[in-house]
């Protein structure tokens, strides 16, 4: 096979396994979910073919022309992709197998695998897009797949409002992305990836802040910044395996990479407001997660914080720093999800850290993978977190730091509510009845858990990727200066200690909340803060926009059907007693005038009179 | 000419007439659905037929393929029957075919009172919604026209819902007003030109020779956009639309929505830019603004607040032809090809509306959204395939719809950043409501009401009589959104000619 068909079939196979679930296999669930498996196991096994392989490449065909406007669709396989693609690839398998033992009592899984397979098609195909058109093409598709998994339990009033309001949330974001697409159009002439990396090496290409400040809308709402976050922590309604690959994993890191793919767009004045939103996210989702007690909420807000991370590495002008940082992101934050799907499935869906505890012996596979996840998120030295976090902290010491000190304020806070929820989750004595009888899931649970477990343990260390990987990474910056190191390493050991130390001391595992019991001023504070967004939009939507709507709606009604229809009827009624007829609304007497008229015309013109 | 041995175009127009003729002579019931059948589905072949061959088929004067001409007796006056198809009207043609079909088996299957007149009038439309599009000769587009549109006042008035008389009425005065003002427009041009004939391609070679001076061109341009814009639901004159559709029976709604509306735009591409280019570039601007606030912004934020299911897909479909007028506003080549696309794009999507609309009353009984819920549990059939209209109709790629929206945002950058901005604004204003009404209808808990009719009558998933004129239209829409292509390279073709004129006058 060559690379370029490889590609294809990656991005197509997962399609036809959609297509054929949706056409053949809606009433056949086990049958749907080995073809959605085998297809994603393909995709896994393609990606890392195709980056192993060492080809890059990029083939375009058009799929529109009219008059002079195209839109191409095809691939750009360079090391980004491959970098990207093997995420999505061995993530998506990861989460495919999981859903195979976590789905398996749904009655409902034909459908939700079908899902699953249009995300994979969606997603790859935005990794593997060559031009800005079909990157919002897909862009939009994964929007698709996210609302149509979200809804998955569609009885549910909240999962019908979360979807909804993900896919709404989202078109806001794309509505600045669109038009900065079509301003970059009109000012390069081309959307291509190549098209516009050929203009600056030319130096032609055209700079504004514009361009880069509209397209960075999109990557607000699909990777959730502020202000845009909201539709994320809702999004949780859907199945957990679903939020570990769509919600934590890959499609909000879809974000990034979009950003990461449009580079050379930048300008210094539009990565300062990138950078800024960045960081303000990371810190402020950081303080939402304290005060969550259900533990996808904990991981959705701790999502937004480090999403707010890699939009603040690269706002400081690293790609490589970004996306080092979305790798091993990508790997603990779905290992952390999964294992959380795996206490919610051994705790029979119970969601509520506070009537876990004791799930350490219980489930002991979950509790050491989790540990391992948290230990790689809060960044102990050795684990992945440590690095990719590093290096964005180091980054950003050498560049601005105020940035940096907000930063290093958020490693506190993560620390400190990701100690939180494993302790109260896994330590002590069970606190329910369905946490006293938790027990291990089967293989289809723990072999995907310990995979990512390895991941987890050994994506910081850039020397152990192989080299068709190593393209980006090797743009992950080393600060020149010895200090910097130092200095970067101390502060992350202190932040470390303080954020797991203050956890470990404060919270115990009777059942409450340590920092509600003892400090309600805080917790309200902060739970005010977590809320107020929603409230903001919640007051815009009800009382602005569908008043503002009722009232168009009012004079629609009554001011131009009403008052004009009624005008025009005056108006036909002084025009002639033959047209009366109309308004007695005996219609067919109108209909046989206007026929006999006609009848009569014509004769006279064709000279029959 | 075609390779086969009739007139493809002759016979689509005839075959539906023929049926409705024989139905009107009496022939007993069951060969009435029998005829039926054929009056509805050759049409459509013959569309897909002449579709499939138009690449290849001989093209004549200004990419006409499949000419032929009729004499009528009035060819003095340049009225002829003449047929052939453009890029232009062969996706119009093509759309006219397919929703026609969709539409008379809904009909088929509805159960209407009096189904042999319901049927008769809906074939009358029929023939004449593919005489539209085929039509070369201006006088038979007109009569075409009128044709297809006096079936819709009387099935609105029969067999229409609540309000049928007033909205009847509102329909006739509204509808023969436009047409009448067009028609003005239309002789105005005839007697302008000095082309003594109606014929499409002798006006074009004499204005192309002899173009009309500024002035008479703004007259007569006006007299055709307003014309035609009250008959599209340009704003402000479009209260007829909703209320209109409110009360049609389902199939009138359908083919009305679905192809007889796109009547004007069709005018206004096919007639009003080559001919009168200064008279459009005149009235650009006044078109685009109306169009965008008033269409895409105020009615999109009107359509937020309907309760009422069909009033809500009404109130979209007025919204989404603001979209059209902006693209035939901007008048760039691949702008008014965009506009082509959203045409038919719109017209599959808002018939499959409109069908699974009524399919959801007969469930529910009522259009009232407030009253429904968790419909989805009952009816997963129809429940997906309405998530798969609402996402075609906001313009998610992969349906038709997404080519054409693009494609009239990106031609609307270079005309107005101002109006860009609010037609793509209006994506998420249609996400809004079409997701609002997704998951009132469909998802979360059943409300009190809608538990009641359920015991009362528990609802069953569609049928198959249902399903497939359905499957029908989605597939129409999935096969154009994944291969733009089968429409776009048609429309190609008739591009240069038509709005390069603008483009060079401006």
């Amino acid at each position: 096979m060559t690379p370029e068909l490889t590609a294809l079939l990656v991005l197509l196979v997962p399609a036809a396994s959609a297509a054929t679930i949706t056409l053949l296999l809606s009433r056949r669930p086990s049958a749907a979910s080995a073809v959605s498996v085998l297809a994603s196991a393909f995709v896994a096994y393609g990606a890392l073919a195709l980056a192993l392989g060492g080809s890059r490449f990029s083939v375009s065909l058009e799929w529109l022309r009219l008059g002079t406007f195209t839109v191409g669709i095809g691939f750009r396989y360079d090391d980004l992709a491959a970098l990207m693609l093997g995420i999505v690839g061995i993530v998506g398998l990861c989460v495919h197998v999981f859903s195979l033992g976590y789905m398996h009592d749904d009655a409902a899984r034909a459908r939700y695998f079908g899902g699953l397979s249009i995300f994979m098609f969606s997603m790859i195909g935005i990794v593997l897009a060559d031009n800005l058109f079909m990157m919002f093409i897909f862009w939009e598709l994964v929007g698709f797949s996210s609302y149509f998994l979200i809804n998955h339990y569609n009885r549910l009033q909240s999962a019908a409002d979360a979807s909804k309001k993900a896919f709404i949330v989202n078109r806001v974001g794309d509505f600045g992305f669109l038009l900065g697409i079509i301003l970059c159009y009109w000012a390069n002439g081309t959307v291509s990836l190549a098209g516009i990396d050929a203009a600056q090496a030319s130096g032609h290409l055209v700079y504004s802040r514009l361009i880069p400040l509209l397209l960075f809308c999109g990557a607000v709402g699909k990777s959730a910044q502020l202000p845009l976050q909201v539709w994320l922590p809702d999004a949780m309604e859907g199945p957990t395996p679903v939020s570990a690959l769509i919600h934590a994993a890959t499609m909000v890191a879809a974000g990034i990479y979009m950003l990461c793919r449009i580079h050379v767009l930048m300008v210094p004045d539009a990565l300062t407001v990138i950078v800024w939103v960045g960081s303000a996210t990371a810190f402020y989702a950081a303080l939402c997660a304290i005060t969550q007690s259900d533990i996808k909420k904990v991981l959705a807000y701790s999502t937004l914080s480090q999403l707010g991370y890699m939009v603040a590495a690269f706002g400081l002008g690293s790609t490589g720093a970004a996306m080092f940082h979305l790798t091993t992101h990508a790997f603990f934050k779905a290992l952390l999800f999964l294992g959380s799907g795996s206490v919610i499935y051994g705790c029979h869906h119970e969601q509520n850290i506070f009537k876990m505890g004791g799930l350490r012996s219980r489930m002991p596979v979950t509790f050491l993978t989790f540990t391992v996840a948290v230990a790689a998120i809060i960044g102990l030295p050795g684990l992945a977190g440590f690095f990719s976090k590093d290096a964005i902290l180091a980054l950003a010491y050498d560049t601005n730091r105020a940035v940096f000190a907000v930063l290093t304020l958020t490693a506190v806070l993560t620390s400190f509510y990701m100690v939180r929820l494993w302790k109260i989750a896994f330590l002590g004595e069970p606190r329910s009845e369905a946490a006293a009888h938790a027990h291990e899931g089967g293989f289809a649970f723990t072999a995907p858990l310990l995979l990512l477990a390895v991941f987890s343990a050994l994506a910081g260390y850039l020397r152990l990727y192989p080299s068709g990987f190593s393209g980006i990474l090797s743009l992950v910056p080393e600060s020149e200066h010895e200090s910097t190191h130092l200095v970067v390493l101390g502060v992350s050991l202190v932040v470390l200690v303080a954020g797991v130390g203050s956890a470990l001391a404060l919270y115990s595992t009777d059942g409450t909340d340590a920092l509600e019991v003892r400090s309600p001023g805080t917790f309200e504070f902060l739970t005010a803060l977590r809320a107020s967004f929603d409230k903001a939009y919640g007051y815009y939507v009800a009382k602005v926009q569908q008043r503002f709507a009722m009232v168009l709606n009012f004079i629609d009604v009554v001011g131009l059907a009403g008052v004009a229809l009624r005008g025009l009827a005056g108006i036909t009624e002084i025009a002639g007693f033959g047209l009366r007829a109309l308004h007695t609304g005996r219609l067919n007497n109108y209909v046989y005038w206007f026929l006999g008229g006609a009848v009569v015309l014509w004769a006279y013109a064709a000279g029959f009179l | 000419m075609s390779n086969l041995p009739f007139d493809p175009l002759l016979l689509s127009i005839a075959a539906p007439l023929a049926v409705a003729v024989a139905i009107a002579l009496g022939v007993p019931k069951r060969v009435v659905v029998k005829l039926a059948y054929v009056g509805f589905a050759l049409p459509a072949l013959l569309a897909l037929h002449v579709w499939w061959y138009f690449s290849t088929a001989a093209k004549e004067a200004h990419g006409y393929a499949f000419l032929t001409n009729y004499s009528t007796g009035l060819d003095g006056f340049g009225i002829s029957l003449k047929l052939g198809l453009n890029g232009i009207s062969l996706p119009l043609f093509v759309l006219a075919g397919v929703v026609g079909l969709a539409a008379g088996l809904y009909a088929l299957q509805s159960g209407a009172e009096r189904m042999k007149t319901y049927l008769l009038l809906l074939l009358v439309m029929q023939a004449g919604l593919m005489g539209v599009f085929a039509s070369v000769n201006v006088f038979f587009f007109y009569f075409f026209h009128e044709l297809a549109l006096i079936p819709t006042f009387i099935m609105v008035g029969i067999w229409g819902g609540r309000d049928r008389s007033y909205a009847a009425m509102t329909l006739t005065i509204y509808l023969t007003a436009g047409a009448m003002l067009s028609l003005l427009g239309l002789v105005a041009l005839y007697v302008k030109s000095g082309a003594g004939s109606f014929d499409l391609l002798a006006l074009r070679d004499t204005l192309a020779a002899a173009p009309l001076g500024k002035v008479t061109q703004t007259h007569i341009f006006g007299l055709l956009l307003f014309g035609f814009g009250i008959l599209v639901s340009l704003w402000p004159f479009h209260s007829w639309a909703p209320m209109g559709y409110q009360a049609a029976p389902s199939s009138a709604a359908m083919l009305h929505a679905g192809v007889l509306k796109k009547f004007g735009l069709y005018g206004l591409i096919q007639i009003g830019l080559p001919l009168l280019p200064l008279g459009a570039a005149h009235w650009a601007f006044a078109l685009a603004a109306l169009a965008g606030f008033g269409n895409v912004l105020v009615i999109g934020l009107v359509t937020i607040a309907q309760k009422d299911l069909k009033q809500m897909v009404g109130y979209s479909s007025v919204m989404h032809m603001g979209y059209a007028f902006l693209g035939i506003a901007a008048g760039t080549a691949f702008g008014v090809g965009g506009v082509v696309l959203l045409m038919v794009a719109h017209g599959l999507s808002v018939a499959l509306m409109f069908l699974l609309s009524t399919s959801i009353y007969h469930r529910t009984h009522t259009y009232d959204m407030d009253r429904m819920g968790g419909l989805v549990q009952k009816a997963p059939v129809l429940a997906w395939l309405f998530v798969a209209a609402t996402f075609a109709s906001i313009g998610l790629p992969g349906f038709a719809n997404f080519w054409g929206e693009l494609t009239i945002f990106v031609s609307l950058w270079n005309f107005s950043h101002t109006l860009t901005v609010v037609a793509v604004a209006g994506t998420v204003i249609s996400a809004v409501y079409g997701l609002r009404a997704a998951a009132k209808v469909f998802f979360g808990e059943p409300t009190g009401a809608f538990v009641q009719v359920a015991q009362a009558h528990p609802p069953a998933d569609l049928s198959w009589s249902e399903k497939i004129p359905a499957f029908i239209l989605v597939a129409t829409l999935l096969f154009i959104g994944l291969w733009p292509s089968s429409l776009a390279g048609p429309i190609n073709r008739a591009l240069p000619g038509a709005p390069a004129a603008v483009e060079a006058s401006r």
